[in-house]
């Protein structure tokens, strides 16, 4: 069996290839330092198991659990940690296997003697479960069946096109499963809703300005384009204006 | 018959009383076991055997105090017959008064505590009344008055209010002595529990003891010392006393701590010291670094993929001790992050102002992606 190890502490990983070692009948293909670094492998080395930290600096644990119940073969996570008490809580109520720190043998063989797949409900719960639910840092896209991470601060807006919603970034446009409402519920105060098919990333905002024809458009930083403003949306829009940070 | 009726009113708001005190007593335990908000029901509960029992004693032991007091031949011609009449109207009331406060105790409590409180003395005045009215007339009902309103009717009520007031009023002063004193022995030990959590982290030990159960195989002599870091750091921390201690011997644990940080986080933790002279005398509270270097990993250095450096000044100025202590922080603040730094130092503020009262500062700056903290302590330390 396959196993890819993420953890951020050197010396966690350390042991765990050792104990892995001691338990025999698995392979380390590699390691990870956090959790975008964790799916990036995953693609590259298509590992069985995952054995993953929570608390990670950039991408944490569960972020990248979400990302890779989204492929098309996900492998097994497992999950460290060493103490996140909300976590444990929700871990124990969706039967998701994780291991606490330090790090038991017989516990971990256990675990990967059963280990199974994660369903992204689970992943959800868990989250939901903390005391401060997190939004993701990063937005996954499949591109022939690998994925790519693209960083939340990168985007400077999500354009429903029937089926798909299109991220754009300044030099890159994705196509991602995913709905502009589920969107905004979860990047709601980094974005704002300008049209019932656009949200836009507040930060990357350089003016709102009259068209010809009458209607409100919203011009971008590092883009050439402008996006239109509903007429249901104008007041929203003005609003957000008006109260704009002034280093906006 | 006068001063029988004097005295009955008496002994329902000592009755009264009695059943209160009995109820602190009796209510003590379940009320400590069950806070379940955080805040205990303010009143008691009434209705329980014990209080009940307890409130017919004291009754009972009023009634008898003041068959000793009354003169004889005032109510009835022999003593044990003057008691049995005392007795009677005592329970009566001191029951009437239980058994009102155990039903209504449930919407009484869903009131703001001194609504509650003022709702609750109405409620017992109002017992006092009703039964004193319903004495007279039973005894006029089985003959003994000849009218519904003998002369004394008036003087009756009032004694037997005015003193169901006054009584009332102490008892219920003391209610909420008791009260006051229960929360606040309660946030005091919820306050000592946060205390103790808030110097050790639990993320902080469990991850240390993992790291040292990968050392033991790869180098114990590593694993060897970060036992005996480890150890020291927890004494300091499980000490219950805020002794001060001089400055040296604060860097010392200090050093210690990052020690163990640096076998976690490996070569993501550069830790740079700036220290100055400090005369003999300088001291600080025992655990003043060691919370701000946490803060600075936790907030800063934990959540950077690439680690960072952690500037440490300390010097002497002035006949004060200053501390400063500054960490890059990541760009986008992560998830866990979101509770930002500048919210867990109100621990470590506060354990100052507990120490020197308005003579420490501790400011905090975020400039230029990194984040500064100050302190400023007196050098000769304040008042523990």
């Amino acid at each position: 069996m396959r196993v890819l190890i993420v953890d951020d502490e050197k010396l966690a990983r350390d042991r765990l290839r050792e104990l892995l070692n001691d338990i025999g009948g698995y392979t380390v293909v590699g390691e990870a330092m956090n959790g975008a670094e964790a799916v990036e492998r995953t693609g590259e080395l298509n590992p069985d198991v995952l054995l993953m930290d929570i608390r990670m600096p950039g991408m944490d644990g569960l972020e990248a659990a979400m990302h890779l119940m989204g492929m098309e073969n996900p492998p097994a996570v497992i999950f460290t940690t060493a103490y996140d008490q909300h976590a444990l809580d929700a871990f124990d109520v969706n039967a998701v296997d994780y291991l606490l720190k330090p790090i038991r043998k017989d516990r971990l063989a256990k675990a990967l003697s059963k280990a199974h797949k994660l369903t992204m409900k689970q992943i959800t719960e868990i989250n939901q479960a903390r005391p401060e639910p997190a939004e993701r840092t990063h937005i996954s896209v499949h591109l022939r069946g690998n994925i790519r991470l693209v960083p939340v601060p990168d985007i400077l807006f999500f354009l429903a096109d029937s089926k798909y919603v299109v991220v754009r970034t300044p030099t890159e446009e994705h196509l991602i499963e995913d709905s502009l409402v589920n969107l905004e519920k979860e990047f709601g105060d980094r974005f704002l809703r300008i049209h019932r098919n656009a949200l836009v990333a507040t930060g990357y905002i350089k003016g709102i300005e009259k068209s010809p024809a009458g209607t409100w458009q919203i011009s971008l930083k590092n883009l050439d384009k402008k996006l239109d403003v509903s007429r249901r949306h104008t007041a929203q829009v003005r609003r957000w204006a008006r109260n704009r940070p002034m280093s906006a | 018959m006068e001063i029988a009726d004097k005295t009955r009113p008496w002994i329902d708001r000592l009755k009264v009383y009695g059943r209160n005190l009995e109820q602190r007593l009796g209510r003590k335990m379940p009320s400590v076991e069950t806070p379940p908000n955080g805040q205990s029901e303010f009143l008691p509960n009434f209705c329980a055997g014990e209080v009940v029992f307890n409130v017919v004693v004291v009754a009972e032991m009023l009634a008898i105090v003041i068959n000793l007091i009354i003169p004889r031949n005032f109510i009835s011609a022999t003593p044990l017959q003057d008691l049995l009449l005392l007795s009677i109207f005592i329970q009566w009331v001191a029951l009437a008064g239980t058994a009102v406060l155990c039903y209504t105790r449930k919407h009484l409590n869903r009131l703001p505590n001194l609504r509650a409180l003022g709702m609750a003395y109405l409620l017992l005045l109002l017992t006092t009344f009703t039964v004193s009215e319903c004495t007279i007339l039973l005894l006029w009902a089985v003959g003994r008055l000849r009218t519904p309103f003998p002369e004394w009717y008036t003087s009756f009520h009032i004694l037997n209010l005015t003193i169901s007031a006054i009584i009332n009023g102490l008892l219920l002063r003391l209610f909420l002595a008791k009260h006051e004193l229960q929360s606040r022995t309660l946030s005091e030990a919820r306050a000592r529990l946060q205390a103790l959590q808030s110097r050790i982290r639990p993320h902080f030990v469990f991850n240390s003891m993992n790291i040292i159960a990968s050392l033991t195989r790869s180098a114990p002599e590593k694993a060897e010392a970060a036992i005996e870091d480890m150890a020291d750091l927890f004494r300091m921390m499980l000490s219950q006393d805020e002794t001060l201690v001089p400055v040296k011997n604060e860097i010392d644990v200090a050093n210690k701590y990052l020690a163990l940080e640096a076998l976690r986080l490996d070569n993501r933790l550069i830790v740079n010291w700036d220290v100055g002279k400090f005369p003999r005398k300088a001291v600080m509270p025992v655990l003043t670094l060691q919370p701000l270097l946490e803060n600075a990993i936790r907030y800063g250095i934990e959540e950077l993929p690439a680690g960072g450096t952690i500037d440490v000044r300390l010097w002497e100025d002035n006949d004060q001790i200053h501390i400063q202590v500054s960490n890059p922080l990541p760009k986008t603040k992560s998830k866990q992050a979101k509770s930002t730094p500048g919210q867990s130092l109100g621990n470590i503020r506060q354990r100052f102002q507990s120490h020197y009262g308005e003579q420490a500062t501790l400011t905090s700056t975020e400039d230029n992606g990194r984040f500064t903290v100050t302190v400023v302590l007196p050098t000769r330390g304040g008042n523990p």
